[in-house]
């Protein structure tokens, strides 16, 4: 069933994504409004999947590569479809972020059979906090660098992706999704410095994946100064939000995989 | 003076020290010998502080050129950002100009911001118009914070064996002390006693690990009593007692006059542990314990041999029997194991958390995009002069799209 529900999710993301594409490529409108149902649709199943793992491991999507990929799957579908209630022009953004989910997805399935039982550090609250905040920053920052290429796809082609919004637009929703990956990426690092002194009695020990994301935190903090101390914004801007995007992706995926940390465990590809 | 301040407050030192923090942290975070498990650093890394990266002279200079970096960049922040939210307008902000036909106080409604007061001014999240400001705030609170923990910081390791009590302040009682410039010479003036220990005790849905309940009392206050694991340690005046991992067996002996003393043995393999110690007399018995399987094996070590060693005999011991300790009679009463613990105080840590506050608190109001507006003349012959703290773009294309007509002049900066 577990399995079914996941398949289920997975094709209804590869669906949304080829009617995305069709919106964006051919500008129609109505494979866009199907690409939201059908990837809409495919929340169901992949909740239930989800949950269901949840009832048969005990915890939470956080300890093995299959649980936290296919949870920062879900939440990158649901961030994106709860900004579109904010902002109805960031729609045709699936285009860019159900391929992404769709990819996760896919790196998830080979561990599907990995099941784990987690650390006692783990009978904590601040851990829900720090993991959930981890993904909801991986969610953000993509959203925002799928503005930033649009940007520049249509920064480069006036005549290009019609349905997606003007480009003053997208660099002022890339903007506003870097902010929000600041604070994300913030209430991570101060949740996980307040589990590890309630766990170890001591807040930051300068572990590789603790001080990557510390830089990183800087690294945004810098990047969003270019923009309000040196003007920066539009082409620039959104090549800036690409490096964003690469520093999440290191912080988040790259450096647990190729050096020996204390958060090794939510890749973990084996059962342990 | 005036070079001094100017060169603090400009947004190239910002962003050069934004920038070089970012940079060595992120290439200490690959300094292979701060892993776990790593080796010591190479001498040339040690020769430039680079052992510690944080803690070198060089990363400590960095941080204070960003605190006072941040501090007068805030510093003259402060009334730029009082006068946008008394809604002085002409700091930085663009033009909208009136257009027959379109209703510029519906296209600002439209665009978030409130109906403008007596004298034409309107907000969109005016109190987030504060929100870089108390970012910043909690920054310096937050790098202010952490200096005064790290000064009183005091943290150390300790060893207990079940039944076995210790005074922290006790000499060589906590190794691997870690303490600020302020903390107090001596360890904390507290005894801790290891009621009984679980090295692999088995919590509803988490992996087997340690739980300890302890004893642990305080000069002139009632003893208390706490059950800790590596989720959660226990506090006692200030100080806190966590669970470490460490653990292995220990011996435990009774000398004459009926004084017991118990040894701990640590791994040199998975089935030998092994520890030297000083008889009453001061010669050194190195004992050792072979056991059938490894001693971290969940399901239990299996048979246990003990054997002691010193310069003059080697023997076996068995449990309830008699043996010499270096010169001395003792009997091997049990044996029991060991278990780690760690103690901190950090009373800096208040600070820190105002810091860590106000910095999510500043966050948090950014993602709100702020606005202020002055709005002159009445219905199609309305013109405004706008501030936003982002979107400024955005907001001239909306308002050519809606009228049509934009003229768009970045006013000058007044300050
Ligand atoms: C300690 C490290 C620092 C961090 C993490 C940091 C972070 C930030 C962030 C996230 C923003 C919001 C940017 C936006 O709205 O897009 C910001 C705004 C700003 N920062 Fe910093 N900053 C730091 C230090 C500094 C320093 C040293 C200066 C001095 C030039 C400075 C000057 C400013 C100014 C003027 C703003 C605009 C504030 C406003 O809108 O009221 N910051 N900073």
């Amino acid at each position: 069933m577990q399995t079914f529900a996941f398949w289920a999710a997975a094709t209804c993301y590869a669906v949304a994504t080829i009617l995305y594409f069709a919106e964006a490529a051919f500008d129609r409108r109505k494979a866009g409004t199907w690409g939201r149902i059908v990837a809409a649709l495919g929340l169901l199943p992949h909740f239930a999947a989800l949950a269901l793992r949840w009832a048969e491991v005990g915890h939470g999507p956080f300890s093995s590569r299959y649980e936290v990929l296919s949870a920062n799957a879900f939440l990158l579908v649901l961030v994106y479809f709860v900004s579109t209630l904010f902002a109805p022009g960031l729609r045709p953004l699936g285009a860019g972020v159900l391929p992404a989910a769709f990819l996760l997805m896919g790196w998830a399935v080979d561990t599907m059979g990995v099941k784990n039982e987690v650390p006692i550090i783990f009978k904590s609250y601040w851990l829900w906090l720090h993991i959930g905040f981890a993904k909801l920053y991986g969610a953000a920052t993509v959203i925002a660098a799928v503005c930033a290429v649009v940007y520049l796809v249509k920064a480069r082609r006036p005549g290009r992706l019609a349905r997606f919004p003007i480009p003053e637009k997208l660099d002022l929703y890339a903007h506003q999704f870097l902010l929000v990956s600041f604070l994300f990426l913030g209430v991570m690092i101060v949740a996980g410095s307040l589990w590890a002194h309630q766990s170890w009695g001591r807040y930051w020990a300068w572990d590789p994946i603790e001080t990557t994301a510390l830089a990183n935190w800087v690294a945004l903090g810098v990047i969003l100064h270019f923009r309000i101390l040196h003007g920066w914004s539009r082409s620039r801007m959104a090549w800036l939000t690409l490096v964003a995007l690469g520093w999440m992706v290191v912080t988040i995926y790259v450096v647990v995989l190729v050096t020996p940390t204390i958060h090794n465990f939510y890749m973990v590809g084996e059962a342990g | 003076m005036s070079r001094l301040w100017r060169l603090l407050r400009s947004p190239r030192l910002a962003l050069t020290a934004l920038g070089a923090v970012a940079l060595y942290c992120g290439l200490a975070a690959w300094y292979p010998w701060l892993q776990t498990g790593a080796q010591t650093a190479p001498r040339w890394a040690a020769a430039l502080h680079l052992d510690r990266p944080f803690s070198s002279p060089l990363f400590l200079l960095l941080i204070a050129v960003l605190f006072l970096s941040t501090a007068a960049c805030t510093w003259d922040r402060t009334l730029r950002v009082a006068a946008l939210a008394s809604g002085r307008v002409h700091l930085g902000g663009i033009q909208l100009a009136s257009r027959p036909g379109a209703d510029l106080r519906s296209f600002l409604r439209s665009q978030g911001f409130g109906s403008p007061n007596a004298s034409g001014v309107c907000f969109r999240s005016r109190l987030a118009l504060w929100g870089g400001w108390v970012l910043h705030i909690g920054l310096l609170c937050l790098m202010a914070g952490v200096f005064v923990q790290q000064g009183f910081h005091d943290g150390g390791a300790f060893e207990l064996a079940e039944g076995e009590a210790l005074r922290l302040d006790a000499p060589r009682a906590v190794f691997d002390r870690e303490r600020g410039a302020l903390a107090a010479t001596l360890p904390p003036s507290l005894e801790v006693g290891l009621l009984a220990f679980d090295p692999f005790l088995h919590q509803r849905g988490y992996a087997p690990d340690r739980a300890s309940r302890l004893r642990i009392t305080r000069a002139g206050a009632p003893s208390v009593e706490a059950s800790i694991d590596r989720a959660a340690g226990a506090e006692v005046g200030g100080v806190t007692l966590f669970q470490a991992i460490p653990a292995g067996l220990a011996l435990v002996v009774e000398l004459p006059g009926g004084e017991i003393r118990a040894l701990h043995v640590h791994e040199t393999t998975h089935t030998r542990s092994v520890g030297s110690f000083d008889s009453p007399v001061g010669r050194a018995v190195i004992f050792a314990i072979d056991s059938e399987r490894p001693v971290d094996d969940p399901a239990g070590t299996g048979v246990l041999a003990v054997s002691s060693e010193s310069a003059v005999a080697r023997a076996v011991l068995t449990p309830g029997a008699m043996f010499d300790f270096g010169g001395t009679p003792a009997r091997l009463v049990a044996i029991t194991r060991w278990g780690g613990f760690t103690y901190s105080i950090d009373p800096g840590m208040s600070a820190v958390f105002s810091g860590f506050a106000l910095v999510l608190l500043g966050a948090t109001l950014l993602t709100f995009p702020a606005g202020v507006a002055q709005v002159s003349g009445a219905g199609a012959g309305s013109a405004a002069t706008v501030f936003l703290t982002r979107g400024r773009e955005a907001l001239a294309a909306e308002w050519q799209r809606t009228s049509g007509q934009v003229s768009e002049s970045e006013a000058k900066e007044s300050s």
